[in-house]
């Protein structure tokens, strides 16, 4: 029996805690295990976990996107700003697409040029990104003029707070993402590659994968979906915000490294991301139930990333 | 400065089944350069390091002037002033030279009660020991704007401030140019008229009869025999590295009918500084070896013809096609398949599995379609294990789990996957066992026999006379000779592969045709 309670544990230690976790605030969190609460967990984790199964390809390929917050408030904003600018032009369905697509048209392309100026200049995806992280926050600000720009129609915001069979809108984009991005990492050569890359760019690289196309892909990707949560946060708010999602990347990349991915690279799973996104999302609720200050919570949160890389550490060794 | 007459006695060390050291017992008498001779794995570096103190001999004493003495760490070596220059600087380019002469026991002065660092009797102190050794080096200039000769004599400066009575040399010149190297023997000799007892080891036959007094060989672990260079051959100290071998041949029925066509044309191949004017054919089924000593450019053409590292000028024809920009991605396209020599380093992805390491390459062939199972790739996985005999438990598991050979296979297994037409192997017997190196030769002879053509890098030359059709001598960068492995001996190659009189003189000797260089 503790032969097998081992083996469970050392093979899904965070699936193992996540349920312990949960029963627990069953239990003890008044109004925890509600189906309205059980919604609002949902819809809170699905913005952040949108962008967080692309930071998992981007950590397992040896690299880090810090600009995510800043990106989800400018796209927001770039979709809010040609809304307002052309909708009586060419009308609200049309400006919403053109927005759409623009948003996240700049998301990509300063992603895959974050990869690009670290192959060119070896700049670090590190420093190229923190610099994003001011540089797009401002921009977003100088978008909106400081203010929130609420020049949605209302059935768009309906996108970001609405429900369809009783579940919130968003969540169906949170699956869908998640299921992608599995498929894409254990079903396509080029997971297969960004695995290889960030274990050993240049044994890929002898092995004739263009590390540098899978490398910019990822924070290409990572810029899409980073667009996408901003567009769904803007509708769910009703306007573009350039202080929206404001330490996003903080989470983010929480999530990440509690679900098992290593900050080095070449090691981790979208699923183990899946659960750390659950597992942050369920802490932060429960800890609002039970009346934790929000100082607090600030304080958890940090040793919970510090936990999970001394905990991955542990269980390396114990397998 | 006192004379160090340093003596080994019975001095035995062994890694495991390997012995490294066999009952070495020598004199090195002070005032003198001793050289010290021997092929890869002679133990020249275990007995090196042990007198150095780096590691412990099993049995054995040292004597220094009669005492006895015995190292148990590079510190006690030093208090004895055995010092050694490693053949990799140790030199920390953003500081000065009289910084580095010095580091970890920097002068100090009080100033205002405080203690402060003493500049000025670095410099001066400096100053002075360089100019004792014959070099007009300013010590405050920084390391990093010397040249690596320079750089190597400031690493022997360094070694001098200790005052040492015996002085190891671990392959000084490895890194040098020509000039670079006269100015290194004059400091040389300039110690030697000192008196210091120097220990020299080199791979280049001519320094020998430059610097040399005498010459001490060591094969397979053992101590052949010491002779004065005066009137020494270089074909006397070749004889007593790796006196009478008995080759190993390739099976007979083994050498099939080589294809006429050429898969492979390099013309005129140059990188400045690493290689000039490469070039060579290889035909269908053909292996073609490549000699040389380490640092002879023979890594930097292969990959420079697969594309892993750019090159000045020169042609690359696969096919009758010419390439324009080799990349590993085109090169691979191309049936292009390349083993590095460091596979721990760069030929695996040591944190992914076995089965992952096996379809690196050939992830285009198993999948063209960009989507893939692990049930998609398991014939592929299998077929390796099977075919090169792999051992493996579960494929799932890590790769760094596997012995060298087990790796090394892994290497190439990947890329037999890619179903090559040319596999470009590095060093591929380094660090592995007798058996496994056997194993990868037979690999490399039933390829050929399926029309597979390799280039074979290695530095051992009975391997390559062993293995290969047809062998290129590389040196310095340039293809000096091309070889029959059927009328050449393993001291001929050596020989051709070492210095440029020394090959001169065994070309005529044997008859061969000399290529390139002069």
């Amino acid at each position: 029996m503790t032969g097998f309670i081992r083996t469970a544990f050392t093979r899904y230690p965070m699936e193992i805690i996540l349920a312990l976790l949960y029963i627990y605030l069953s239990f003890e969190a008044p109004g925890f295990f509600t189906v309205n609460n059980q919604l609002n967990v949902l819809r809170n984790i699905t913005m952040q976990g949108i962008i967080a199964f692309g930071m998992t390809m981007v950590i397992i390929s040896g690299e880090i996107d810090l600009s995510v917050g800043s990106g989800v408030a400018l796209a927001g904003c770039v979709i809010a700003w040609i809304c307002g600018e052309y909708t009586d032009a060419i009308g609200a369905p049309a400006a919403v697409i053109i927005g759409a697509v623009v948003a996240i048209a700049i998301q990509v392309t300063l992603g895959v040029l974050t990869g690009r100026v670290r192959q060119w200049f070896s700049v670090p995806t590190f420093i190229t990104t923190l610099a994003l992280l001011t540089m797009l926050r401002g921009a977003a600000n100088l978008i909106t003029g400081g203010f929130p720009l609420a020049t949605f129609p209302s059935w768009f915001t309906t996108l970001g707070s609405g429900f369809f069979y009783g579940v919130p809108i968003p969540v169906y984009v949170f699956v869908v993402v998640f299921a992608v991005t599995h498929f894409i990492m254990k079903f396509t050569s080029f997971g297969r590659s960004v695995y290889a890359v960030g274990g050993n760019p240049e044994a890929a690289r002898l092995s004739g994968i263009n590390i540098w196309f899978v490398k910019s892909a990822t924070l290409g990707i990572t810029g899409a979906l980073t667009a996408i949560s901003g567009i769904l946060i803007a509708a769910q708010i009703g306007s573009g915000n350039a202080t929206a999602a404001s330490g996003w990347e903080l989470d983010v990349i929480a999530a990440v490294i509690i679900g098992g991915t290593s900050l080095f690279g070449g090691k981790g799973r979208i699923w183990g991301t899946f659960i750390g996104v659950l597992f942050l999302g369920f802490v932060v609720n429960g800890m609002t139930l039970l009346n934790v200050s929000e100082y607090w919570q600030y304080v958890v949160r940090g040793a919970l990333i510090l936990g999970a890389v001394l905990f991955n550490y542990v269980l390396e060794k114990l397998r | 400065m006192t004379a160090g007459r340093i003596e080994v006695s019975g001095l035995r060390k062994a890694f495991g089944p390997t012995v490294a050291l066999d009952d070495v017992s020598h004199v090195f008498e002070p005032g003198r350069v001793h050289a010290l001779m021997g092929k890869n794995g002679s133990g020249k570096s275990t007995l090196v390091k042990a007198l150095s103190g780096a590691l412990q001999p099993d049995a054995g004493r040292m004597f220094i002037n009669g005492r006895e003495v015995s190292f148990s760490s590079p510190a006690d070596a030093f208090a004895n002033r055995v010092v050694t220059v490693h053949q990799e600087l140790s030199l920390v380019p953003e500081l000065s030279v009289g910084e580095n002469i010095f580091l970890g026991r920097l002068p100090f002065r009080q100033r205002l009660g405080i203690s402060t660092l003493d500049w000025n009797k670095v410099h001066t102190d400096a100053r002075r020991l360089l100019e004792d050794m014959g070099l007009d080096i300013d010590p405050r200039r920084p390391v990093s704007s010397l040249s690596v000769g320079r750089q190597q004599v400031i690493e022997i400066a360094k070694a001098m401030a200790f005052d040492p009575t015996v002085l190891l040399l671990d392959e000084p010149t490895s890194a040098l140019a020509r000039a670079e190297v006269e100015h290194l023997f004059a400091l040389v000799r300039r110690l030697r008229e000192r008196g210091v007892t120097m220990i020299y080891i080199t791979h280049r036959m001519s320094e020998l009869f430059d610097i040399a007094d005498t010459c001490t060989v060591l094969r397979d672990g053992r101590l052949v025999g010491s002779i004065e260079m005066e009137g020494a051959t270089t074909d006397r100290i070749v004889g007593m590295m790796f006196g009478d071998v008995a080759r190993a041949t390739r099976p007979a029925g083994e050498a099939e009918q080589i294809g006429g066509d050429v898969v492979l044309s390099v013309r005129n191949l140059t990188r400045r500084g690493a290689f000039e004017d490469v070039s060579f054919d290889l035909r269908r089924g053909e292996i073609l070896g490549m000699a040389g000593m380490l640092g002879a450019g023979r890594t930097e053409v292969l990959r420079a013809i697969f594309g892993a590292d750019g090159f000045d000028g020169g042609e690359i024809v696969v096919d009758g096609m010419p390439v324009k920009q080799p990349t590993p991605q085109a090169m691979r396209q191309l049936g292009i398949g390349y083993t590095p020599e460091n596979r721990k380093e760069v030929g695996l992805v040591q944190m992914l599995s076995i089965h992952d390491n096996l379809c690196l390459a050939s992830l285009p062939v198993i999948a063209p379609s960009g989507f893939i199972t692990r049930s998609r790739e398991a014939p592929y996985v299998s077929r390796q294990i099977e075919e090169l005999s792999i051992k493996v438990g579960d494929p799932m598991l890590p790769v760094s789990t596997l012995s060298g050979g087990n790796q090394q296979k892994i290497v190439i297994g990947n890329w037999l996957n890619t179903r090559p037409k040319v596999m470009f192997l590095d060093e591929p017997s380094r660090g592995i066992d007798v058996q496994a190196k056997q194993q990868v030769f037979e690999i490399m002879w039933r390829e050929a026999r399926l029309g597979i053509s390799s280039v074979f890098v290695s530095t051992e030359a009975e391997e390559l006379l062993e293995v290969c059709d047809r062998i290129l001598v590389m040196r310095a960068g340039r293809i000096v000779a091309e070889v029959d492995p059927s009328t050449t001996s393993i001291s001929d190659l050596y020989g051709l592969c070492m210095e440029e009189h020394a090959a001169e003189d065994i070309v005529e000797d044997a008859g061969m045709t000399a290529t390139g260089d002069q």
